[in-house]
């Protein structure tokens, strides 16, 4: 059985996030403070007013001491939370949840992480327990292989299949040169893009999402409460979860095109939001990115693209800033970067923005503005193709 | 004797019910488990059928063939720690000729020149003495490209 949901019970009033980037000159605690007091002064509260805390991070600290020494917390419960790449959007689903049963009358969810500081390029994360068989490999060379699995199912050639990819790194620039927060804020060409060096089978250097430090939170209150602390609330609309069997790696039956775990949430989250056609019903979304392949893959399992033809629509600009559906507007792992613990509310940031008519003006959607389209997703990954677990949540501007 | 590994090795994780697998590496044969109950061949190794279910009083340890085809692969070309030492090197998925789909290194030949669909057959590493405590076992399984 699917969750019930809490549709509509619970709100968003107030968020914050640092600018993405290489913080060499910021501790940790230097990043949990400035998005919380950014959240804290969006929503007209002190820190004393929060109730609880959900913080997640997946190295960058432990406990709930890693948040209530930075903030100096006096004697709240705060909550440490870790999945994986999915971190943030964890913290903030049961930040919603104890909202929701009543347990309390205001909470955070934030998420931080730190990761130019230790001495290599990407995630240091301890693996998966395993029997040991399998060898070495990185989180692009997992990713790699959806791109050689998705092009021959479908009958697209390397040629194009290059070009899909290519498209989706440079839309994901575009968008980060219009985000003042982004850790990459320059357009890149196509052309350099696609003679990039490759990092892992046909995955360029622009291929893979930026490697960062950040931080990223959301104030959650009871929805009848929201109008106490902003005009323009934001109003949970489902929030899904699904931890797969991780069976893919060694199942004959997993062929690299779909992330089985992103149907099942979505599936979830659709029907705790009452959405029937996603393409047309919602107005943006922030996916997880992580590599150009997994956003292609993404269109179609998140039902914005019909099986097969997701690569055409990619190639077409359905999914660009002035698109009919968004994708990523704020430039997404890509650009913005992808400190882990905060991406999920770093993704909820750009919903915040966007649906209540905030971002700057060259990044504005239309389908807020124009469409008065009022929904707006987030879908979170952690693991690779085969062993994941992947989050939904989507929120909206108007109550029903 | 298998031939000592060029690709460093990453920890196994030896079990009573994996041991058999492991121990076969030494000398260059890759044992499997195979269920008696539904013919199914066990991929990783492990002492219940992951197909129909039966316990370990049904399943039965054979030597494959070692023969099998690249079914997909990529290529790692940025890496960290000993393996950055050895780049570019290839992980494969290689289908057995009895079925089960293995992810692994395919070794001795050009990084571009792998092919789906192209025939390999397995080859057995030894671990360097200096770090057989860190991997846990005493042999790797690998593949390379066969005639």
């Amino acid at each position: 059985m699917a969750s019930k949901g809490i549709k509509d019970q619970v709100a968003i009033v107030g968020m914050g996030c640092t600018p993405f980037g290489e913080h060499w000159d910021k501790s940790v605690d230097d990043m949990l403070i400035e998005a919380s007091s950014e959240a804290y002064a969006d929503a007209g509260i002190a820190q004393d007013d929060v109730d609880a805390y959900w913080f997640g991070t997946l190295g960058s600290g432990v406990s709930g001491l890693t948040l209530s020494r930075a903030l100096k917390i006096d004697y709240k419960p705060v909550t440490r939370v870790e999945n994986m790449c999915a971190t943030g959007s964890e913290a903030f689903r049961n930040a919603c949840y104890a909202v929701a049963s009543g347990a309390y009358d205001l909470v955070a969810a934030i998420g931080v992480e730190k990761l130019k500081d230790n001495g290599m390029s990407g995630l240091v994360g301890a693996p998966l327990p395993s029997d040991g068989t399998r060898p070495e490999l990185t989180a692009p060379a997992m990713f790699s292989l959806l791109a050689p699995a998705y092009a021959k199912k479908y009958g697209v050639d390397e040629a194009e299949m290059k070009d899909v990819l290519t498209r989706i790194a440079w839309k994901n620039h575009y968008n980060g040169a219009r985000n003042p927060r982004a850790q990459f804020r320059k357009e890149v060409s196509k052309e350099k893009i696609c003679n990039a060096p490759l990092i892992a089978g046909q995955l360029g250097i622009f291929d893979c999402s930026g490697v960062s430090d950040g931080s990223a939170m959301a104030i959650i209150c009871r929805a009848e409460d929201a109008h106490k602390y902003t005009d323009k609330p934001l109003y949970v609309k489902a929030l899904a979860f699904a931890a797969g069997p991780a069976a893919g790696p060694i199942d004959p039956d997993y062929d690299y095109t779909t992330f089985n775990e992103v149907s099942a949430s979505v599936a979830d989250a659709y029907a705790q939001a009452d959405i029937t056609d996603p393409r047309a019903e919602i107005a943006m979304a922030e996916v997880h990115d992580c590599f150009t392949p997994t956003e292609l893959v993404l269109m179609e399992d998140l039902g914005f693209a019909e099986r097969g033809l997701g690569w055409k629509e990619v190639l077409a600009g359905t999914f660009d800033l002035d698109g009919e559906l968004p994708i990523n507007p704020d430039g997404g792992l890509k650009s913005f970067g992808h400190p882990i613990g905060a991406s999920g509310l770093r993704m909820l940031f750009e919903c915040w923005l966007q649906l209540r008519q905030e971002a700057p003006d060259d990044r504005q959607i239309r389908s807020v503005t124009e469409d008065g389209k009022t929904l707006g997703m987030t879908h979170n990954l952690g693991g690779a193709p085969g062993e994941c677990v992947s989050f939904v949540s989507i929120v909206g501007s108007e109550l029903g | 004797m298998p031939t000592e590994s060029n690709l460093p090795t990453n920890a196994a994780y030896p079990t009573l019910d994996s041991e058999p697998f492991w121990d076969a590496l030494n000398d260059d044969r890759l044992h499997l488990p195979r269920c008696t109950a539904c013919a199914y061949v066990i991929w990783y190794p492990r002492h219940h059928c992951p197909n129909c279910g039966a316990g370990r009083d049904q399943i039965e340890w054979f030597d494959a063939s070692g023969r099998g085809a690249v079914y997909s692969y990529t290529v790692v070309r940025r890496n960290r720690g000993s393996w950055g030492e050895i780049l570019p090197y290839i992980v494969a998925y290689v289908e057995l000729d009895e079925g089960p789909r293995i992810m692994t290194n395919i070794v001795e030949c050009d990084p571009e020149s792998v092919t789906i669909g192209q025939a390999v057959e397995a080859v057995f590493h030894s671990v360097p003495e200096a770090r057989q405590r860190e991997h846990g076992a005493t042999g790797v399984l690998r593949f390379r490209p066969s005639a």
